[in-house]
């Protein structure tokens, strides 16, 4: 190595502010790449809000669809969004995480469990319709369900059941391996491993899982058109809470229904220029429960995950 | 000061690993292995990485059932009552419920202090209050813990120093009354300070159990144990009591790594 | 000297203290019990001098055991390395100190045997050497314990007095055996027995040096006199 004469520093700084350049380059491209993004999503909603602005009462909330725009509202879409999502929810849920918990600590690992995880992840990626039209055939024809929020349900539940499984493998693998050994080592059965440890560290990582499938499910409108979702309901399904004992009426889940997006695409089949603000405000009420929903989805993450570090 | 010590094989013996072999699937990790775990001792096992003093280690507890690939043969004998802790017959569980074991890095789970320790009472069904707390006092004031900790048992196990959630970890094995302590490598995570007063702990702990420790310190061997056992490639090369092991070995292999001539 | 971590290695390095003020004590004896058999021509004291000397050879090798044990195990450092290191030297002192004891005693017995002893009026000045290595001895030992490195110095300054003491004896007994050869053969011994008391001085000079290594990690031997001073003077 030769002594650094002053001419080889001015040299290797040279170098430095020329590599550093490339980097200023790449910077502002990503910053353009993301602020694209975020524009057209932007301009979309701020449109949507334009738009539907008018129309974004309580009323709005309150009322069933009508041939009077200005009367018509979301009450009947919204309230079948729910109790859709209410038996997608406790049928994904305790398939996909059982299922989840399974494949990463009961199964052993060959052939068949390859092939199962490979079907799983692809599943992940099946165009909704499909979904569609295996649940007219299955649910509506061959078990004769009907059109209703039951078959709805669990057609969506199909639709994101990979996601939980996949999620729930995620938040499974996240946790070491020297927390498996600890509680073996004191003497755990599989199952105390998995109920004392396993299912609670994995919690916040099914939950967010949960919630994003949960809001894709909210916003699916091919497979529920499929399976034959009514456009006009104006009434409201039984209520599963009932005053007189048992107290709870299963009925709804035979009822037909109309949900949110199928709402908003009734509206915007129409000519009038009221029934477009009606699709746009309900619009912005579906993005804002999808957005809260991710955003429930953030919290949840972080706050429980505070307790867990390794 | 004592130079009349007696031969090791009389002294009382709580384990005795015998003709061992191991293999990690085509791998012959551990070759015809041999040796005695004194009572109330503690047993070092020192070599250079991938001699074996691990994957001994962890067979005493049966660790590698939770793995699929591994094969293993032999005897390891618990007294007094000759169990053999390999045997298919016996089940795992049984083997753990017996022998507790210290990792290398400090795993406490994302729970309290108090169910950290007491977790092996769960999970062997102990709901009595009075018993848990009881034995969470004793195990935390064994491993030296309970002066720091006991006015805040309900904290999360993670507020704790590094030091001190290896501590915790011990209480946790201590809590079952195991006859065994198995240490793998259970001070490499942690500053001097705190290696040394674990390794305080490892001495009075032996008054009340077995320990086996593994170690790829050499002076912590030399400190903490009263038998060391050198292995290499697979192989037990040496065993015999620490201080002949450091001050004269029998075998030129265990000079050479003892005094770093090794490799 | 505040605790270690390890209580075990406080108790090795106490065990091995202990060990040497015993072995400190045992050789005092030894060498006091030689200086009044000489004193007083006793020649069962003398033959059980000669036989406890096994004792001491004894505690030197468990001591020094215990030091290569401490080395291997402990990885001593600083204070504690220095204390085992000049823990071994000071055991080969006190066990040469203790072979002194042993010669004084033999030639004790060879001049009782011969029985013309009563002719050496000179051994007062014999015993009055004795008594001041012998409280020499004691000193160190003492200063040891408490690691006094004053103390220390001060031995090494009277080790001074008792080169002088050897060298005026000697003169003084070979003008007895100029006057009377008769007192050669005996006169001898008693110049051997003086030598080995000059000897335990040296002894002594040498653990002093161990306990200023000790206590200040200066190495002061070979230093002379003025040397040691100045060495004293830095804290």
């Amino acid at each position: 190595m030769s002594s650094s004469a002053p001419s080889d520093v001015a040299l290797i700084r040279a170098e430095i502010r020329r590599r550093k350049r490339r980097d200023l380059w790449f910077g502002a491209l990503g910053v353009l790449a993301l602020a694209l993004a975020l524009l057209t999503v932007v301009t979309l909603f701020i449109n949507m809000l334009i738009d539907g602005w008018a129309r974004l009462t309580p009323e709005f909330f309150t009322s069933f669809p009508s041939r009077r725009a200005g009367q018509a509202g979301i009450l009947s879409a919204w309230v079948g969004s729910l109790l859709v999502m209410l038996v997608t929810a406790s049928v994904a849920v305790p398939l996909g995480v059982a299922a989840g918990i399974w494949l990463e600590e009961y199964a052993p690992k060959h052939w068949l469990t390859d092939i199962i995880e490979i079907n799983i992840n692809n599943l992940a990626g099946v165009p909704s319709i499909i979904y569609g039209l295996l649940a007219l055939g299955l649910f509506v024809y061959t078990f004769g369900l009907g059109q209703s929020i039951r078959t709805a349900g669990l057609t969506l539940a199909l639709l994101i059941l990979p996601m939980i499984i996949v999620a729930t493998r995620e938040a499974i693998r996240g946790i070491p391996q020297s927390i498996r050994e600890g509680a073996y080592a004191l003497g755990a059965t599989r199952w105390q491993m998995v109920r004392h440890h396993i299912l609670p560290y994995s919690m916040p990582g099914i939950f967010t899982g949960v919630i994003i499938g949960m809001a894709r499910a909210i916003g699916e409108t091919a497979p529920i058109i499929t399976i034959g979702a009514l456009t006009f309901i104006a009434f409201l399904p039984p209520a599963p809470l009932v005053g007189t004992p048992p107290f709870v009426n299963f009925e709804w889940l035979s009822a037909p229904f109309t949900v949110m997006p199928i709402q908003i695409f009734n509206w915007t089949s129409r000519p009038e220029a009221a029934f477009q603000q009606n699709a746009a405000a309900a619009s912005v009420i579906l993005v804002a429960m999808t957005l809260m929903m991710n955003g429930l989805a953030i919290w949840l993450r972080y706050r429980l995950r505070k307790n867990l570090k390794w | 000061m004592d130079p009349s010590r007696g031969a090791i094989s009389e002294l009382p013996i709580k384990a005795e690993v015998r003709n061992f072999n191991f293999h990690y699937g085509e791998f012959h990790a551990l070759k015809d292995v041999t040796m005695p775990l004194c009572e109330r001792k503690v047993t070092a096992l020192i070599g250079p990485s991938g001699c074996g003093k691990s994957t001994l280690l962890r067979s005493f507890n049966r660790m590698h059932d939770l793995y699929a690939g591994n094969r293993y043969g032999g005897e390891i004998i618990l007294h007094p009552d000759q169990t053999n802790l390999l045997d298919p017959r016996v089940d795992p569980i049984e083997v753990r419920m017996r022998l507790s074991m210290v990792f290398q890095k400090p795993n406490p789970f994302p729970k309290s202090i108090y169910e950290n320790v007491i977790y092996g009472q769960r999970v062997r069904g102990v709901t009595k209050r009075s018993v848990l707390d009881d034995k969470a006092e004793e195990a935390l004031r064994a491993a030296a813990l309970w002066g720091e900790v006991k006015h805040r048992l309900h904290d999360m196990a993670f507020a704790l120093s590094g030091g001190q959630q290896q501590r915790l970890c011990i209480a946790r094995a201590l809590a079952t009354d195991p006859e065994v302590l198995l240490f793998d490598e259970p001070t490499s995570a942690l500053d001097p300070i705190v290696t040394a007063s674990i390794e305080e702990l490892i001495h009075q702990l032996k008054e009340k159990v077995t320990i086996l420790i593994v170690t790829h310190n050499m002076q912590q061997a030399a400190r903490v144990s009263d038998f060391t056992a050198y292995m290499y490639l697979g192989e037990l090369i040496e065993f015999g009591y620490t201080e002949e092991i450091f001050i004269k070995p029998r075998d030129k292999r265990t000079e050479d790594y003892i005094t770093g001539r090794f490799g | 000297m505040s605790e270690h971590l390890s209580k075990q290695f406080d108790s090795e390095l106490d065990s091995i203290r202990a060990h040497v003020t015993r072995m400190g004590g045992l050789v005092e004896e030894q060498l006091r019990g030689a200086l009044s058999a000489f004193g007083e021509s006793d020649h069962e004291l003398s033959r059980l001098i000669i036989e406890r000397d096994k004792g001491v050879d004894e505690l030197e090798v468990a001591i020094d055991t215990a030091c290569a044990n401490i080395v291997a195990r402990r990885q001593p450092t600083a204070i504690d390395l220095r204390m085992v290191m000049a823990v071994s030297k000071t055991v080969t002192d006190l066990e040469r100190i203790g072979d002194e004891a042993k010669k004084i005693a033999k030639a004790t017995r060879k001049i009782i045997e011969r029985g013309n002893g009563g002719c050496l009026a000179q051994v007062l000045q014999v015993r009055h050497m004795g008594e001041q290595t012998a409280s020499m001895l004691h000193e160190i030992l003492d200063a040891f314990v408490r690691l006094d490195f004053a103390a220390a110095a001060h031995i090494v300054r009277r080790d001074k007095e008792v080169d002088q003491h050897f060298r005026a004896t000697v003169r003084q007994l070979i003008t007895y055996m100029m006057e009377d050869p008769r007192t050669i053969s005996s006169a001898l011994d008693v110049i051997f027995i003086a030598k080995s008391i000059e000897r335990v001085g040296d002894h002594c000079k040498n653990i002093a040096e161990d306990v200023i290594y000790i206590a200040k990690g200066r190495d002061v031997r070979h230093l002379g006199l003025k040397g040691l001073v100045r060495e004293m003077d830095v804290p």
